[in-house]
C-alpha cells in the first residue's frame, strides 16, 4: 500500500483503537478534536491539524470518530473535500441524514465507508459466510444479544436526542448484522425498560425484526451496572442447522486471578486473531486504493440507522412499525 | 397410592410410567383408548403399556373405576378437559401435561370443575423442579440481581411429530411451537417475577421443518411479553433444534437486572465429546420428571396444594392465546387481567 495519510477527526474512546489501527497499516496520522488531539497524536505518532478544514487539506482519507450528533456535518464537509471518509458508526443521527450523506457520496464519486466494525468479528464472519453458503439451510429464526456497562464516561451517550440511545448506539451493530446475514427487513417492533441505581442509569431493550424471506430476528441489547463485563451472543437457527457463539462460553484466554479493582467494558476484546478495527480499516483502505468493494457499504450504514430509528419509534407508540428495506436501498441508490 | 396415567399422548407419558412403575407405595394403572386413532406406527395402547411393563385398562371408565387417589393426564392438549373433568368427578387430584388447555374457557372448566371436588389441579412444568431455576429465584428473591428490566427465554427443541404427529395437529394440538414451547418459560417468568403479564406480541413462520407434514401450523415462534412492572421478556419457542443434534433441545433462561445478569440452562451441564461417529451428549442434570412428580405425590398425601398450580397453567395459557392472536393481527395484544 503507498504511503498514505488519515485525518482522525475527535480524539475519544474509539479515536486510540482505530488511530492504532492505522498506524499498523503505515498510515501517517494527522488528528483534530475539540478536546484531547495533542494526547491522541502523541500516543500514536501523530500529528495535530489546526483545524478540521486544515486536517481536509492535508489527507487522503478522513475517519471520523465523533460523537453521533456531529457525524453528519463533518462528513458531509469531508467529502465536499473529496476525501473518502470512514465514518464511525451510526452513519448519522437520522435515516434522512445519513440517506443524504450516501447519496452525497455517489453524486461526488467519493467513498464513504460506515464503520459497521461487527461485521469484521471473526466469529460473526464466520457465521454469515457459512449461511450465506446455504450450510444452515434457510435461516428461520435469529438471536444477537450485546451487552456491557452503560457508557457513563460521556454524557452525549445518554442523551437519546443526540445519541439515539441504547438502540441507535449499540444495538444499531447487530440490527445491521441481522439483515446481513437473514436480508431485507419489512418489520420492527421494540421494548424497552429502563431503571436506575443512585443515579448509575441503566437500559434493556429487545428489538423484533420480521424479514421479507419470512426469517424473524430478536436483537437484544444491555447498557447495565458498572460492573458489567462486555458481552455477545447469536444463535442463527435455519432448516438445515443451527450456528451459535457467546462471548462469555468462548474465552480464547481464560485467566484465574486475584480480582482486580477493575470496572467494566462497554466494547467486546477481540476472541482471537488481529483486531477487527484493523481488519475493517485495511478494508476501507485498500477499498480507496482500487481494490474490491468492502463488505459493508454506506447504504447499509444508512439502512441500519432506518431500522434503529424504526425501533425507536416502536418503542414511542407501542405497536409494531412496517418497512422496506429493499424500497430504501433503491431509494438511497 | 393408586395413581392412573390417562392416556399415552404426550411423549412425557413414557417418562412418566417408567417413574411411577418403580414409585414406593404407588400403584400403577395406565390406559390409552385413544391410541387406537393414532398413526400407525405409533406405539401406544396395550402395545406401550406390556413394553413399559405396567398394568393397563381398557377405557377411562375402567380407569377411573378403579377409584385412584391421583391421575395424571397426558391426552392431546384438547382432550385434557373431558378427562380432568371426569377425574374429578371420580375423587381424584389432577397433574395435567401442558399446556393446560388450548382454550382459556377449558382451563377454567378445568380448574373449577378440581376447586369444587375439593381436588388439586397441578400442571406439568417440570422445569420449576430443576436446582438452576431454584438458584435463580433465590438470587432475584434475595435481591442479588436488583431490579429486573429483562428476561430472555429460549426453549428451542426437535419437532416432537417423530413419535407424535398430533403435535402438528391443530384440532389435537391447539397450534404448533408457540404452544408447545412458550408455556415452559412463561412459568419460570410467573413464578420469578410474580407480576401478571399485560401485553404480548408475537411474530411466527413456517420455515423449520417445511418439509414435513406441519399442517400450517407455526414451527418459529419469537413472543414479546410485557409485565405489569414494565418488565420485558422475549421467549423463542422455535422447533429449531436441528434432527441431526445428540440432544433434545433444552431451555434457558437469562435475567437481566440492575444488578447483573444471571443465565440459568437446566439442561446444558453435560459431557460431551464424539461417539459412534458423531457427536455425544450425555446429560447430567437431576431427572426434573421424578423431582415434580415427587412433588405432586407429596401434595397429595399430605394435602398441601402441589405447585404450579391450574391458576398459573391458565395464566401462562393467557399468553400463549394472546400470543396466536397477535401473530394472526400482526399487532400487540393485551392481556386480560382478573380482578379478583
Amino acid at each position: 500500500m503507498p504511503e498514505f495519510t488519515v485525518g482522525l477527526v475527535g480524539a475519544g474512546g474509539i479515536s486510540r483503537v482505530h488511530a492504532a489501527a492505522w498506524r499498523a497499516l503505515g498510515a501517517k496520522l494527522l488528528v483534530t478534536s475539540l478536546a484531547g488531539a495533542e494526547r491522541l497524536a502523541a500516543e500514536h505518532g501523530g500529528t495535530v491539524a489546526a483545524s478540521l478544514d486544515d486536517l481536509l487539506g492535508q489527507v487522503d482519507l478522513v475517519d471520523v470518530v465523533t460523537p453521533t450528533p456531529t457525524h453528519q456535518e463533518i462528513v458531509c464537509r469531508a467529502l465536499d473535500a473529496g476525501r473518502p471518509v470512514v465514518c464511525e458508526k451510526p452513519l448519522a443521527r437520522t435515516g434522512a441524514d445519513a440517506a443524504g450523506l450516501v447519496r452525497q457520496a455517489a453524486a461526488a464519486g467519493v467513498a464513504l465507508f460506515p464503520g459497521h466494525v461487527v461485521r469484521y468479528f471473526p466469529e460473526y464472519a464466520a457465521m454469515r459466510a457459512a449461511v450465506a453458503a446455504g450450510r444452515i439451510g434457510r435461516p428461520a429464526v435469529l438471536r444477537f444479544s450485546r451487552g456491557g456497562m452503560f457508557p457513563s464516561w460521556a454524557p452525549w451517550f445518554s442523551d437519546v436526542t443526540e445519541s439515539g440511545g441504547l438502540l441507535m448506539d449499540q444495538m444499531i451493530h447487530d440490527l445491521d448484522l441481522a439483515r446481513w446475514v437473514a436480508g431485507e427487513v419489512v418489520e420492527v417492533f421494540a421494548r424497552s425498560h429502563t431503571a436506575d441505581r443512585d443515579g448509575y442509569p441503566m437500559q434493556a431493550a429487545h428489538v423484533t425484526l420480521t424479514h421479507a424471506s419470512g426469517a424473524l430476528s430478536h436483537v437484544q441489547g444491555l447498557w447495565g451496572p458498572p460492573h458489567l463485563g462486555f458481552r455477545t451472543s447469536f444463535h442463527v437457527a435455519g432448516d438445515d442447522g443451527v450456528l451459535s457463539y457467546d462471548s462469555a462460553a468462548t474465552p480464547a484466554v481464560r485467566l484465574d486471578l486475584a480480582p482486580l479493582p477493575a470496572g467494566g467494558e462497554d466494547h467486546p476484546e477481540t476472541p482471537t486473531g488481529e483486531s477487527p478495527y484493523l481488519t475493517e480499516l485495511r478494508e476501507f483502505a485498500d477499498a480507496v486504493a482500487g481494490g474490491p468493494a468492502p463488505r459493508v457499504s454506506a447504504a447499509d450504514g444508512a439502512v441500519a440507522v432506518w431500522l434503529a430509528t424504526a425501533a425507536l419509534e416502536s418503542l414511542r407508540s407501542g405497536t409494531p412499525v412496517r418497512l422496506d428495506t429493499t424500497a430504501l436501498l433503491e431509494e438511497i441508490a | 397410592m393408586k395413581v392412573a396415567l390417562l392416556s399415552f399422548a404426550h411423549v412425557h407419558a413414557t417418562s412418566y410410567a417408567s417413574l411411577l412403575a418403580d414409585w414406593p407405595g404407588v400403584e400403577l394403572l395406565a390406559t390409552d383408548p385413544d391410541g387406537a386413532t393414532a398413526p400407525p406406527g405409533e406405539l401406544r395402547g396395550r402395545a406401550l403399556a406390556d413394553r413399559l411393563g405396567v398394568a393397563y385398562a381398557d377405557s377411562y371408565d375402567d380407569a377411573l373405576a378403579w377409584q385412584p387417589d391421583a391421575v395424571i393426564v397426558c391426552a392431546e392438549n384438547s382432550r385434557h378437559r373431558d378427562l380432568t373433568v371426569r377425574a374429578a368427578a371420580a375423587g381424584a387430584h389432577v397433574l395435567c401435561e401442558k399446556p393446560l388447555a388450548t382454550t382459556a374457557a377449558d382451563a377454567e372448566g378445568m380448574i373449577e370443575a378440581c376447586e369444587r371436588a375439593g381436588l388439586f389441579l397441578m400442571t406439568a412444568y417440570p422445569v420449576r423442579f430443576s436446582t438452576e431455576f431454584a438458584a435463580l429465584k433465590s438470587l432475584h428473591d434475595g435481591g442479588r440481581l436488583g431490579t429486573v428490566l429483562s428476561a430472555t427465554g429460549t426453549n428451542n427443541g426437535h419437532i416432537p411429530i417423530g413419535d407424535r404427529a398430533w403435535f402438528t395437529q391443530p384440532e389435537l394440538s391447539g397450534g404448533g411451537a408457540l404452544v408447545d414451547h412458550v408455556v415452559h418459560v412463561a412459568d419460570l417468568l410467573d413464578a420469578l417475577l410474580e407480576q401478571p403479564a399485560v401485553e404480548v406480541r408475537a411474530v411466527t413462520n413456517r420455515i423449520l421443518h417445511a418439509e414435513k407434514p406441519i399442517n400450517g401450523v407455526e414451527t418459529g415462534g419469537l413472543v414479546s411479553v410485557t409485565y405489569a412492572d414494565g418488565t420485558i421478556a422475549t421467549i423463542d419457542c422455535s422447533w429449531s433444534h436441528p434432527d441431526s443434534a445428540p440432544n433434545w433441545g433444552g431451555l434457558t433462561l437469562q435475567v437481566v437486572g440492575t444488578e447483573g445478569v444471571a443465565d440459568i440452562d437446566p439442561f446444558g451441564t453435560h459431557v460431551g465429546g464424539y461417539a459412534g461417529g458423531g457427536p455425544a451428549w450425555l446429560s447430567l442434570g437431576t431427572d426434573l420428571d421424578r423431582a415434580m412428580l415427587g412433588h405432586f405425590l407429596d401434595g397429595v398425601r399430605s394435602g398441601r396444594a402441589p405447585q404450579p398450580d391450574g391458576a398459573v397453567g391458565l395464566r401462562t395459557l393467557r399468553i400463549v392465546l394472546a400470543a396466536q392472536e397477535s401473530a394472526r393481527a400482526g399487532t400487540a395484544v393485551p392481556i386480560p387481567q382478573l380482578t379478583s
